[in-house]
């Protein structure tokens, strides 16, 4: 067994790399997968957070390469999900990108490769270091956007570094989705963003008031409830083990839908 | 506006001040022309810079009308293209009566390359 090492990237900042990768991590896990998800951003770590994994870290995976510790003792186990094994990879907080290079982050999945399903990378933003040595490992990335004029601009932009590194073709998830908006012509539809990027998109993940509350708890969506954006991970999860599930550009309904009681 | 009034116009007219409605048309139409440059790697700048070049070179042989040259940097999937437009200056443009009234003058293309 081998494990499949997935990257999630984004080119502009804030997007929703972090929140995927630990949404994805744990839905993966619940379907009874052994996961990792992997922090790849030095300096500005926010995966263990995001988790509610912060108080539980002794090593990290510098301390690793720079031989301080085995690559086990860096593992933070997520007991809350029974099903399968998730675990946490951090990385350090006070160093800088240059802590670890494309080799290393390399030979750390190798290792970790035995013995899991999925290794699930979350990339910093930017196309510099931090990118380079998240992609380096990647057998599959997802690029994730916002739709925006400038995040689909810079998510063109890596698909091409991403394909040119041989590591494409790129997938896309549209995060933040707002569908009344989309419907009032405020915001660019998911047809708007494939026709430009001629990119697959594998999920859609609507804005969702309960992601803030997540973050803020600790509990990433997918764990409780049935949020629409917990619904979106859930189906991302399940198109990466394979799974048909179609997928459709989430509607919001129409005041007249709702006076007719139509939906 | 009454609230009648408000209640259909807010949905089916799109120059509403009301919302921001249609700003997706801009969006739309501003993805495409920053992707299509950063794609190609040449900046808008830079085509106006080449537009006046070409400009120059022609004028020296031919007489081309200035003001109506387009230049456009179009995308397939498979290729980009720098579409330029010149229309030259012709008879008609001298103010020789009787062109414009004449029969009009088969459609003809030359290519050469
Ligand atoms: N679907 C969503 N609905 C509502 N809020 C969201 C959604 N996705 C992300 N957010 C919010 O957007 C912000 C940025 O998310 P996140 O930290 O995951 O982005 P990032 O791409 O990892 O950022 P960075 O580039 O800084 O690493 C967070 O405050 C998060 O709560
Ligand atoms: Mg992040």
């Amino acid at each position: 067994m081998s494990a499949t090492v997935i990257t999630i990237t984004s080119g502009k900042g804030g997007v929703g790399k972090t929140t995927t990768t630990a949404n994805l991590g744990i839905a993966l896990a619940m379907q009874g997968k052994r996961v990792v998800v992997f922090d790849g951003d030095v300096g500005l770590r926010n995966l263990d957070i995001v988790m509610g994994l912060e108080n539980r870290i002794v090593y990290d995976v510098i301390d690793y390469v720079e031989g301080r510790c085995r690559l086990r003792q860096a593992l933070v186990r997520d007991k809350r999900v029974t099903a399968g094994e998730l675990y946490l990879l951090p990385t350090a907080q006070t160093r800088d990108k240059s802590a670890i290079n494309p080799r290393q982050m390399v030979m750390v999945c190798d290792e970790l490769r035995k013995d899991f399903d999925y290794i699930l990378i979350d990339s910093p933003a930017g196309i510099e270091q931090g990118f380079q040595n998240a992609l380096a490992p990647a057998d599959r990335v997802l690029v994730v956007l916002n739709p925006e004029v400038s995040s689909v601009r810079d998510a063109d932009r890596v698909i091409g570094l991403i394909e040119a590194r041989g590591k494409g073709p790129a997938q896309l998830i549209v995060n933040r989705l707002a569908p009344q908006r989309v419907r009032k012509q405020e915001m660019l539809s998911v047809q708007d963003i494939v026709s430009v990027l001629s990119t697959e998109v594998i999920g859609i993940v609507p804005e969702d008031e309960a992601i803030l509350s997540a973050s803020n708890r600790g509990i990433p969506v997918v764990l409780n409830g049935k949020t629409p954006a917990a619904q979106a991970f859930h189906d991302i999860a399940l198109r990466l083990l394979g799974h048909q599930v179609p997928l459709v550009e989430p509607q919001s309904v129409s005041w007249w839908q709702r006076l007719l009681g139509l939906s | 506006m009454g609230l009648f009034e408000r209640f259909f116009n807010n949905k089916h007219n799109s120059s509403s001040p009301m919302a921001e409605a249609g700003s997706a048309v801009t969006a739309r139409q501003r993805l495409q022309f920053v992707l299509v440059h950063d794609r190609a790697e040449i900046s808008p700048a830079t085509l106006a810079l080449i537009k006046d070049d070409i400009i120059a070179v022609l004028s020296r042989r031919i007489r081309i009308d200035r003001e109506h040259v387009t230049m456009q940097l179009t995308q397939t999937e498979r290729e980009t293209r720098l579409v330029v437009d010149i229309p030259l200056l012709g008879d008609a443009d001298l103010n020789l009566p009787g062109r414009a009234v004449g029969s009009p003058r088969r459609p003809l293309t030359s290519q050469s390359s």
